[in-house]
Parts: C-alpha cells; structure tokens; sequence
C-alpha cells in the first residue's frame, strides 16, 4: 500500500493537477453516476471542520517559516513580496449555500494543493538543506489532500456532485528563482489568509 | 609629386623650425612664399596638364593612383599613364584616377598624358611606394549575436585575406559601445593574419553589466602590418556599428537572473523598466542607483559576499511593487582530498573522497563528480542525494576483466569552475574484504573442530588472510591467523585444533588479503560446545574425622570444567589398605562428600571422577594424620579480600601442602574450604569469597609426605579487623569513700571482630542525669582515661576518688579495627566517715582548749580581772555606821546589822560627752580611785554627771533611815558609754521581767518612756523586785529619778542613770536638788553590767 501511496498517488496527483487543465469544467449533473473508491466517512463534516482548523493553525507558521527561509528582504517587505496579490485565486463565499461552499472549497483546494506541490519542489532544489520547511509544506499538502477526499466525498455522497471544475496557479518551473520565491510567498500570504475566512465558514 | 612631396615635407620643417624660435619661423615662411610664386610661374606655362599624383593600395598588389585633372579638362578627357622605366606600359583613362600594378621598389617615372583635340598636354611625376599608403578596406561585421544569459558579446566578421598577396599580420580594433548616447565601453585590440584566403574570425567579449539593461553597438576596423610594404599603412574606416538589444516585454525585469558567481567578485544588475525605481537593495544593504536608458536603472556591488543556500535576494522597488533577482555566490569546487579506491569483492571499486572547502552553492549549483578511468576510457558520475546531510562522497566502478592497474581521475564541476584529483591502484593490493558470513563448525575430536565460512568475492587471483578469533568464557582471548587461497564467490573452510573438550567456545572470522590492505569487519560470533573427554585429573580430596573420631568424612571439591571434561556424573570412593583396595560407594555428582566409618589403620582413599566418556586418574589421601608435636597457635591478619600465609621450606614434604580453614565459631570438624599449593611453595594467599571481615577464621596448614597429612601450623586471624560490636560488661565490685574497684568481662569472639588490644576506661565526676562523658578522645581534662593494654586484667581499682561523689565511669574495649561501643555507669563513693569524725572533733577540741587556756588565764588573772571589771564593793557590814548590834542579829554571822558609822559615800561621776556618737577608742575605763577628783570639777557641767552610787547590799528587810549617814569611803568615777552598747538597753518592761536578775548592783538604767502610765507599772514592779530600791517613796523622791517624766521632756537624748542605792546611802546618791543633777545620756548599757551577777555566781 504505501508504494501505491507513494508512486500511485503523485501520479495521480500530477496529471490531475497538471498547468493549465484546460476551460473550467461543469459540475457533474444530478442525475450522473457518482461513486467514491472508497465509502466516505459518516461525519465527513466533522473531518472537513477539523482539518480546516488544522489547516488555519499552521498557516502562519508555514508562511513565517516559508519568507524566512527566503532570506532578505522578504521578511522586511512583506506586503509588496509577500501580499496576497493572486489574481486567478478561486473564489469564495461564505454565505452560500453547504453545496456552494463545498464546491468552493474543493476548487480552493485543488488551486492550493497544486501549488504547494510546486512550492515544495522549488523549496527544494532551492533551500535542500530547510528541512522544517520541508516538513512543514508536506504536512500541509497532506492535510490537503484529504480534506480534497473527504470534500468530493461530501459532495457526491450528499448532493451527487462527481466532478468539480477547477483551476490552478500559474506553474513556476520556468521562472526565475526570485519569481519562485515571490510567488510562494504571495500563495502562502493568501493561503492563511483564505484559509482563515474558509474555515470560519464551516 | 614633387610638389606634393614639398607640400608634405614643409609643414615637417615648420614643425622643426618652431623649435627654434619665433624668428626663424618667419623667415622660412618668407622664403616657401617667394618659392611658391616661383613655381606658380612655371606652372602656369603648363597650364592644362595633370597634377598630384597619389597612389594608395588596399591589397598591396594594385596601386590606385589618382590626379587632379586640370581646371579646363571637360567631359571626354582622356588621360595616358605610362610608365617610362618599365617596359612603357601605358593605361588610358577617362577619369582623373587608375589602377596601376603595384611597381617595384624604386623610383619609377610616370607621365600623365592629357590628350584632347588640340595637342597633348604631359606631365610628368616621379613614384616610389614610400609614396603609396597601404590603407585597408573598411572590415565588415558579418554577424554580432548576443548571450544574454553569460551577458557575452560574439562578433563575427571576415577579414578578406585572399586579396593579400602573401603572409601578413593584421591588427582588428574593435570597439564596444553602450546606451543610447554611445559610451565607448571596450576597446580591444585582436591579432590574426591573413594568409591569403578569406577567414572569418570570431570574438566574445562579456560584458560586466547584463546585455539586457542597454543596448550594446560594435565596431570593427584594421590595421595591415606589412613589414616589406615602405609605404605609408594606416587603419581602415570604421566599420558600420552593429547593434544588441534586449526586446523588453511589457513586465519588469531584474537581470542577471539566478547568476552563479564567485565570492568577492563585482557584478552590477540593472532593472529594465517602465516604472521609476526608487531604491534598490542587495539583502538589507541599499545600493545607490545608476541610471541607465530611460527608466532602466543599475546597481554595481562590489565584494559580493558568500550566499546563504538560497541565494542573495537583490531588489528593486517601486511605487508599488518591489521587482528582483537571486544571484548565488560561492566557490569553485576544491580539489578533491583523500582520494582513495578500493574494493570489497574485487568485482567493483569503491572511490571516496572528502570535497574539502564547501561552495556554498546548493541544488542544481552543487559540485557534481565525474570519476573517469583513463586505461579503459570509462567514467562514471556522482548522483547527489536530495538530501546532502551527511552525504558520503563516493563512487563505485565497475572493474575490467584481466585489469588491475587503474588510473582515475576525479574531477569536480560547479557553475563557478572545475577541479580534479588523480589516484593510480593497483586494486589488488586494495582489498577490503566483505563481513564474512554463513559461519559453521563441526567436530573432528574432542579437541579439533572445523570452521567454514562464506566470504563473496572474485578472489581466486589472490590469497587471503583470515583471523579466527577462538573465546571461551574462562580463558582469554585466541587469535588464530590462516592463510587460504582465495576462491570465486564461495566458502572457505579450516580446521581449528588445540581445543579443549567440553568447553564452549566462540568463534569470530575476519579477513584480508595477503597484501594486507585491511581487515574485514568482524563476523557474527559462533558458539560452538566441544564433545567429552574422559577428566584429566582426579578430584581435589580432603579428608575429616568426626567429632567422635569414629567416621571419616571424605571431602572433594567439583573438577573445574578444563579438567572435567564433561558432564561429571558421579565419584567413586575407595579405601585400600596393604595393597587391599575396596570400593566403597558412588556418589551422584551433585554430592561431594562421602562418609566412612572405619577404624584407626592407616587407610589410602581413592576418590575418581566419572564422566559420560570415562573416569578420571584416582585422587589420594590417607586417612590418619601424622601427629605434631610441636605445634603453636598463632595469629595474623589478612590484607582485606584474603590472608597471606608463610612457611618455611621443608624438603620433608613430598607432596602438597594443604591450608585448610574454618570459622573458628563452628563446632568439630570445623571446615570451610581447603587450598592446595606445591610442594616447593613457601606461601600462599588464601582467598575465598565467604570470608568476612570481623569474623575470626582458623588456618591449619598440612604438609604432605606419602599421602599422609601433619599439621604444621595452627593460626587464627582475620581477613580484616574490625572494632569491637559491643562495649565489656563491667561492675562495680566494691565502693569506698576514695576509690572504686570495677571488674568486667570478656567480649565474646563473635563480637570482638579482632583482636583485643585493651580497654579503655574513662571516669569523671558526674551525676545521672547530668554528667555525659562526650568527645572521649578530645583530651578533656576533666576526664581521666586508664588504657588497660593488659588482657588478662579483669579488674581495675580507681584511687583518689573523693567521697560521697557521684562518678561517671565508661569502659570500652579497642582493637586494631577500631574502638568498641562504650559502657557507662555512674558510681557514688561513700562517705568518710573518719573525717567527718575529726571534723568535729578538732572543733570541739579546739573549744575546750580555748576555754580551758581561757579559764586558767582568767584563773591566774582572777585579781587582775576583779578589779578591773568587778571590784570589790565596800561591804556595808563594814560600815560602821551600818553597824548592827550583834545582838538583834546574833547567831547569823554573815549577817550583820548596818552600822551607823560614819558612812563615807561613793562618788560616781559620769563624764559625757556632748556627742551622741562617741568612738571606742574614746572610751576609757577609769581606775576605781579617784585619782582626779579636782578634775571632775573643772569639768563642764553638762560634761560628766556626778551619780551618786552605793555598793549593793544584801537585801533587808527592815531598812533603817539612819544608814543614810552611814556610808564606806570607796569612789568611783564612770565614764559614760552609753553609746557603745546602745542596742542592748533594754526598754524599761524588760528590764520589769527581770527583776531577779537585776539583783545586786546594776545600772539603774532608763530609757526615755513617754507614757506615765507605764512609769506607774514600773515602779509598782519594782517595789517588788530584790536588790536595791529606793528606800523611801517614790512620790516623794520624783524629783531626782532621771526616768521621771520631767527628765525625758528636758533632754530626750541625754539620759542620766538611775542609781540604786542603799537605802544608807541613798541619801547621798540622788542630791537634793533635781535642778543642779546632770542628766542622764540616755539608755546606755555599762559593762559593768557583765559582771553584775559574778560575785553572786
């Protein structure tokens, strides 16, 4: 099992999150076959709320390791490298409808956890030797991508909804190391600052 | 060509001639003008013809040479060249200028024919190459590219080399240009030849700021160096500038971009913008801003230093945006340290290496290796781990068949440079053998095994060297080296002997190879138990009688394992006697002991050990034990963990000597353990875990002659003395009034713990409950200490002891492990008796000596002592005016009647003092006899009082008032002492208690009484009272008594006795007249009242 987790998965992971998936795709219609690999937990909201709080308790520490361990002057200047400048983040609104909300939370999500698979590899190749740092952006990815699996199990369990459209972060392999920098920086100040208002939501 | 050659030359001159002074500058002037309108004059006669002929060349082979064509010369010229000392070749041309063969050195002359419709017009010119200029064409810059990413210039061009005739050196200037306002950046000079073919010819330049920050232009010319051209050579034109930019796009941008550079280099980045920056910053250093084309600014950082592993942050900011770029500055790769190959298994090698100084340089900027074999061409890379922590640096490479000789090289790349280290092994002397594993043994006998073991590895080129390493948990440690030829990948075996049976062993491999390089790591162990033997010696036996002495108890000790064997199953015991052997019993091996009943014969018993392979040689010993006479009990004392014992050395002795021992508490047959030592040992050191300190063992050591045994030593010791667990158990046995006799007992051996060495007995005074005997061994002074070192002393007598004292005595016995617990009891002496006898009785003594010395002095002194404290009173029978007729009284001789004689009274005159409190010393006792009757009248009155005073007299009963006539003639004179005895005046009711006590003569003495009613009592009592009394009544006589109420009123201090007197003489006592009487003193006690009542005592 944890050599499908560990080749399987990723794998999955990559081409599902692949740059630039394409033009938004429709929610699965109502009427649509929805089924789960695996049967989803009875008190998926319970999970979803716990991991949202998981997730917005260590979105500071996670944004404060990442701008120190970028070195100067990203700690001094925060707001113009750092600030949550993401244009094409997903949207959300935290009076929608649980359904509504569900699909925006799977859209931030996916946006998120494509990111951070992008952070973690610049970190990396950038920083080998930030293990806290390391340590820190997979344990958040890995929070992530059950709260992605307990969410598209909510979603098809209780409203039927097999497929959310959704939209990811520009890829930084191509860039310049201090693009690389700036935008993890940007993601993650928008990250805890998202992440905060979604888990309020819930 | 002439002209022009003046023309050329003159101006030289002229310089020349500056140099000499304004002057002569003049008159040369003066003079090239007069020349020229000369020459102007002869010209003009040519008027038409051409002029100034000049030749240049481009290649050296064809000269261009060109005139100026006259000023009438129109359209349709035709000019002839022709030159004269060649083979007249001549070249016609319309215009002013021809291409002529580049003409040999030398002067050649040339004619210039102008030829029109009127005649012909020649001029004529002489040409020399000095006079030709070697001008090269203008280079062409075939291509300029740009590598924006290294900021490298690559300029390409031809240099046209197939238009020289031959070899020539060609000199490019190439200049570099930057911005739009061309600032000259470079300018380079680049050698080449040209070899008579065209060449295109390459340069780069990098620039030290990012090509994107400005737009670059470059220019090229030359400069042909032809040693063999006189001419004149001059640099071609410049070419056409090219030109590099950056096509920025619409973004912001910092450059360079993630740019490896050295440590302590300069570098400058620019910021291609739209935006106005405002500030830039490398870290938390600001930079000050270059400007550069439009918005476009630059920083230059100088001395850049090390990057931490994510690089060195450089930004830009704006109004609103901060813009940036990464640069990562480190270090080449050092060279590589301790370079080392070699292999496990001779199938592979194994290259490691240390880098050395770190390039601070990370990720996809690390250092890679390549190790690269240069016998057989073949390399291989270092792949870095993500993770560098720790990181070994090591490489494996394949090894070739039939190679053993390799030479590697190790080279190490980073982005900032390259390094390399070289090693040549030979890789069969480098052999660092694998763990071996697989370890087995198997049993040749009971003293040889065979070990076997798999160890992978192509060695069968080689020999190995292998170390067994043999442990047994009582011996120490074998190491056992083998040499085996090598094998392919298989296992090796070998036999191990020397062994011991029965005995677990523990077997470890490792190995190497002959040439020893190293040794493998250890193999696991493996425990392997060797099969029986039958055991190699006999038991070691002892041999006791019982307390009754009817059974012999025959003793022996388990064999060791290296004499065992085996597994001992069980002892067979035997007894012979003149060669008669019985075997007694077996015993099962748990059982050492076995028990004989035999009688008194001198009996072998034989004791063999059996095991599951056989019996062991029998052990003897005899049963009875040669005496010893001479045999002393001795003692010693062990060195803490056991006890040397010593003897001398006895030839006698065939066999071993025996030290047995016991604790010396245990009961018959007393046996602990026995020690065997050789014949020829002359000591032994007894050791055992079950001895103890503090507890006394008994040591018998045995000498041995024919298996027999004889006690030659007895000695009793410790293995380490301790002090006394408890304190003697004293007495007292006796108490008297000085000393104290205490007995004590011995300390049992148990609780002695050594070996006594005294007692120490301390005593001081001291009661129960509080006298405590603290800090023994402090010295105090106060307390005495006997040291009795004498053992056999069981009593001590303590002297010099005071009596009826409470003593505090402690006794404590020592040895030399210390001082015991002490014992305390408290003691009181008894009385003396005979001191205190004499203690009364020397007062007593005392006291009737004194009296007795007192009674004879006053004895002997009986008439100096009546007159001076009691004189004889007159005795008024011996008045004869108190004269009695005998008759009225005859029969009563003592008793005789008053005599009316002439009665002479006695006269007391009392001296006082005004003071009230006179000094002894002032008080003097004055004779009886009136020696200074004349005196007393001199005296002041309120001096002295003058009493009258009679003698007492036997009291009568019939008082006749004519005695008062009758009186004696004896005087005396008192001094007044009232003062002296003041205390004991007596008040006037004391004196009315006892009134038979003052009978005879005493003062009449009065204390002041203020209460009249009292003074009524009193003379109401004293009318009763014997002695002398006034003998008329008081009423009457109130005047001249001095206790009346009227002498305390005239003066409360001076009170004036009373003076009793005889009724004969009363009336000479008190005198008529109370006024002219002194007055008393007050209530003064006489010392004549001491001696009052003596005379009737």
């Amino acid at each position: 099992m944890k050599v499908l987790a560990a080749g399987v998965v990723p794998l999955l992971l990559v081409l599902h999150w692949k740059h630039g998936a394409g033009s938004p795709l429709p929610i699965t219609p109502v009427n649509a076959t929805c089924a789960t690999r695996h049967p989803c937990h009875s008190n998926l909201m319970h999970q979803i709320r716990n991991q949202l709080a998981q997730l917005n308790g260590s979105a500071n520490a996670l944004f404060i390791l990442y701008y120190t361990a970028q070195g100067e002057p990203f700690p001094n200047n925060l707001d113009k490298l750092c600030g949550p400048n993401v244009t094409d983040f997903p949207p959300f609104h935290a009076n929608g409808t649980e359904k509504t909300r569900l699909v925006e939370l799977y859209r931030i999500i996916a946006y998120l956890g494509a990111s951070l698979g992008n952070i973690t590899r610049d970190q990396k190749v950038l920083n080998p030797n930030a293990l806290s740092l390391h340590s820190k952006l997979n344990a958040t990815a890995d929070i992530m991508r059950g709260l992605l699996s307990n969410v598209l199990c909510r979603l098809c369990n209780k409203y039927h909804v097999a497929h959310v459209d959704v939209a990811y972060g520009p890829d930084t392999s191509g860039k310049d190391v201090f693009q690389k920098k700036k935008l993890g920086c940007q993601l993650l100040g928008k990250y805890k600052q998202v992440i905060a208002v979604v888990a309020q939501a819930f | 060509m002439m002209n022009f050659s003046l023309r050329l030359r003159r101006p030289s001159w002229m310089v020349d001639s500056k140099r000499m002074g304004m002057t002569t500058d003049f008159q040369w002037l003066l003079l090239t003008c007069i020349l020229l309108y000369l020459m102007n004059q002869v010209n003009s006669q040519k008027r038409g013809a051409p002029r100034d002929l000049k030749c240049i060349t481009n290649n050296l082979q064809v000269w261009d040479c060109s005139w100026k064509a006259p000023s009438g010369a129109g359209h349709g010229t035709v000019y002839e060249v022709c030159i004269e000392n060649r083979s007249h070749s001549c070249y016609q041309s319309e215009k002013t200028n021809t291409q002529i063969p580049a003409l040999l050195p030398g002067d050649h002359e040339i004619t210039i024919n102008r030829l029109y419709d009127f005649g012909n017009l020649i001029s004529k010119f002489t040409l020399n190459e000095k006079n030709v200029s070697l001008i090269p064409d203008t280079p062409e810059i075939l291509n300029l590219s740009a590598d924006f990413s290294t900021s490298t210039l690559h300029l390409k061009w031809n240099d046209r080399g197939s238009v020289f005739p031959y070899h020539l050196n060609v000199i490019w200037e190439i200049k570099i240009l930057r911005k739009e306002n061309m600032e000259i950046v470079k300018l380079v000079t680049h050698n080449t030849t040209v070899n008579g073919k065209d060449t295109v010819h390459h340069w780069s330049w990098t620039s030290d700021m990012p090509l994107e920050c400005a737009t670059h232009s470059v220019g090229i010319r030359c400069y042909v160096d032809d040693p063999h051209f006189s001419g004149h050579t001059e640099w071609s034109d410049w070419s056409p500038l090219k030109n590099v930019s950056w096509s920025p796009d619409s973004q912001t941008k910092v450059f360079p971009q993630d740019k490896v550079i050295l440590v302590g280099s300069d570098i400058t980045f620019c910021c291609v913008t739209q935006e106005k920056v405002l500030s830039a910053q490398i870290g938390q250093t600001n930079c000050p801003l270059i400007h550069l084309d439009g918005e476009n600014v630059a920083i230059k950082i100088h001395n850049i230093s090390v990057s931490a592993n994510s690089g060195t942050n450089v930004v830009f900011t704006t109004e609103d945006n901060i813009f940036g770029t990464v640069i990562f500055a480190g270090y080449p790769p050092d060279i590589p340290q301790k370079l080392n190959c070699e292999t496990c298994d001779l199938k592979e090698i194994v290259c490691t290496w240390n880098p050395g100084r770190p390039t601070a340089l990370v990720g996809p900027r690390n250092t890679s290796y390549t190790l690269f074999e240069s016998f057989s061409g073949k390399y291989v890379r270092f792949k870095r781990v993500e993770a560098p922590t720790n990181e070994s640096y090591q490489l494996f490479f394949q090894m070739r068949p039939n190679q053993e000789i390799y030479n590697f090289t190790l080279n190490a790349r980073n982005p900032l440079g390259r390094s390399e280290s070289t090693i040549l092994v030979n890789i069969t002397e480098k052999v660092y053998p694998r763990i071996p594993t697989s370890i087995r043994v198997k049993d040749i006998n009971s003293t040889a095994v065979t070990l076997s073991w798999h160890l992978p590895g192509n060695f069968g080129k080689i020999k190995l060297l292998c170390q067994i390493e043999i442990n047994t948990t009582n011996s120490v440690q074998e190491l056992r080296n083998v040499t085996i030829k090598g094998v392919e990948n298989s296992s090796y075996l070998v036999a191990v002997d020397k062994l011991n049976p029965y005995t677990i062993y523990t077997f470890r491999i490792r190995c190497s190879t002959e040439t020893f390089w190293k040794w493998s790591k250890w193999s696991n162990e493996k425990k392997y138990l060797t099969t029986e033997a039958i055991p190699s010696k006999g038991p070691d036996t002892w041999r006791e009688w019982s307390s009754d002495g009817k059974n012999l108890i025959i003793y022996w000790k388990p064999l060791p394992i290296n004499e065992a064997n085996g597994k001992i199953l069980s002892y067979n015991v035997s007894c012979s006697l003149d060669e008669e052997t019985q075997s007694l019993s077996e015993i099962p091996d748990p059982q050492h002991k076995a028990e004989l009943q035999l009688d008194k014969n001198d009996y072998i018993i034989s004791v063999v050990a059996k095991n599951s392979v056989g019996s062991s040689p029998p052990s003897k010993i005899a049963s009875m034990e040669i005496p010893n006479d001479d045999l002393k009990v001795e003692q010693a004392v062990g060195m803490g963990n056991g006890i040397l014992l010593t003897w001398n050395y006895d030839p006698n002795m065939t066999c071993d000597y025996v030290i047995k021992w016991c604790n010396s508490s245990r009961s018959e047959p007393c046996l602990m353990d026995w020690k065997k030592v050789p014949s020829n040992s002359t000591e032994a050191v007894i050791e055992s875990d079950q001895f103890r300190p503090g507890v006394r063992y008994n040591f018998f050591l045995y000498g041995c002659r024919n298996q027999g045994y004889q006690l030659l030593r007895s000695i009793i010791g410790y293995i380490e003395e301790l002090a006394p667990i408890v304190a003697p158990n004293f007495t007292v046995e006796d108490t008297s009034a000085d000393s104290i006799l205490v007995k004590w007992e011995d300390i049992p051996v148990e609780e002695l713990r050594g070996f006594l060495r005294g007692y120490l007995f301390y005593f001081e005074k001291g009661e129960r409950d509080t006298s405590k005997i603290r800090g023994l061994e402090s010295g105090r002074s106060d307390i005495k200490v006997k040291n009795i070192t004498d053992l056999s002393q069981k009593t001590l007598r303590i002297a010099d002891l005071q009596g009826k004292t409470s003593y505090h005595l402690v006794l404590r016995a020592y040895t030399d492990g210390g001082m015991g617990p002490e014992k305390s009891m408290f003691v009181v002496t008894k009385e003396n008796s005979v001191g205190l006898i004499i203690a009364i009785l020397i007062p007593v003594a005392v006291a009737v000596i004194v009296g007795v010395v007192t009674s004879i002095l006053c004895y002997r002194k009986r008439e100096w002592i009546k007159e001076t404290f009691y004189p004889d009173i007159p005795n008024p029978e011996n008045c004869k005016a108190l004269q009695f007729q005998k008759s009225v009284c005859e029969g009563n001789s003592p008793l005789k009647t008053l005599e009316m004689n002439p009665c002479t009274p006695n006269n007391v005159e009392v001296l006082e003092t005004r003071s009230t409190v006179p000094k002894i010393e002032d008080t003097e006792i004055m004779s009886p006899v009136a020696e200074r009757p004349e005196e007393s009248s001199d005296a002041e009155p309120e001096n002295h009082v003058v009493v009258s005073y009679c003698p007492p007299v036997i009291e009568e009963e019939t008082p006749t008032p004519g005695a008062d006539e009758a009186g004696g003639t004896s005087q005396v004179v008192y001094i007044d002492i009232q003062s002296m005895y003041q205390p004991q005046a007596k008040p006037e009711e004391d004196q009315d208690n006892d009134p038979v006590g003052g009978a005879g003569y005493k003062p009449q003495m009065h204390l002041p009484v203020p209460a009249a009613v009292g003074d009524l009592a009193a003379e109401d009592d004293l009318d009763k009272t014997a002695g002398y009394r006034p003998q008329a009544n008081v009423n009457t006589w109130s005047l001249v008594s001095p206790d009346s109420p009227r002498s305390t009123d005239s003066n409360s201090e001076t009170v004036s006795f009373g003076s009793p007197c005889s009724i004969n003489s009363r009336q000479f006592l008190i005198p008529p007249k109370d006024e002219d009487s002194p007055k008393s003193n007050g209530g003064g006690w006489s010392f004549t009242n001491f001696f009052q009542n003596k005379p009737n005592d």
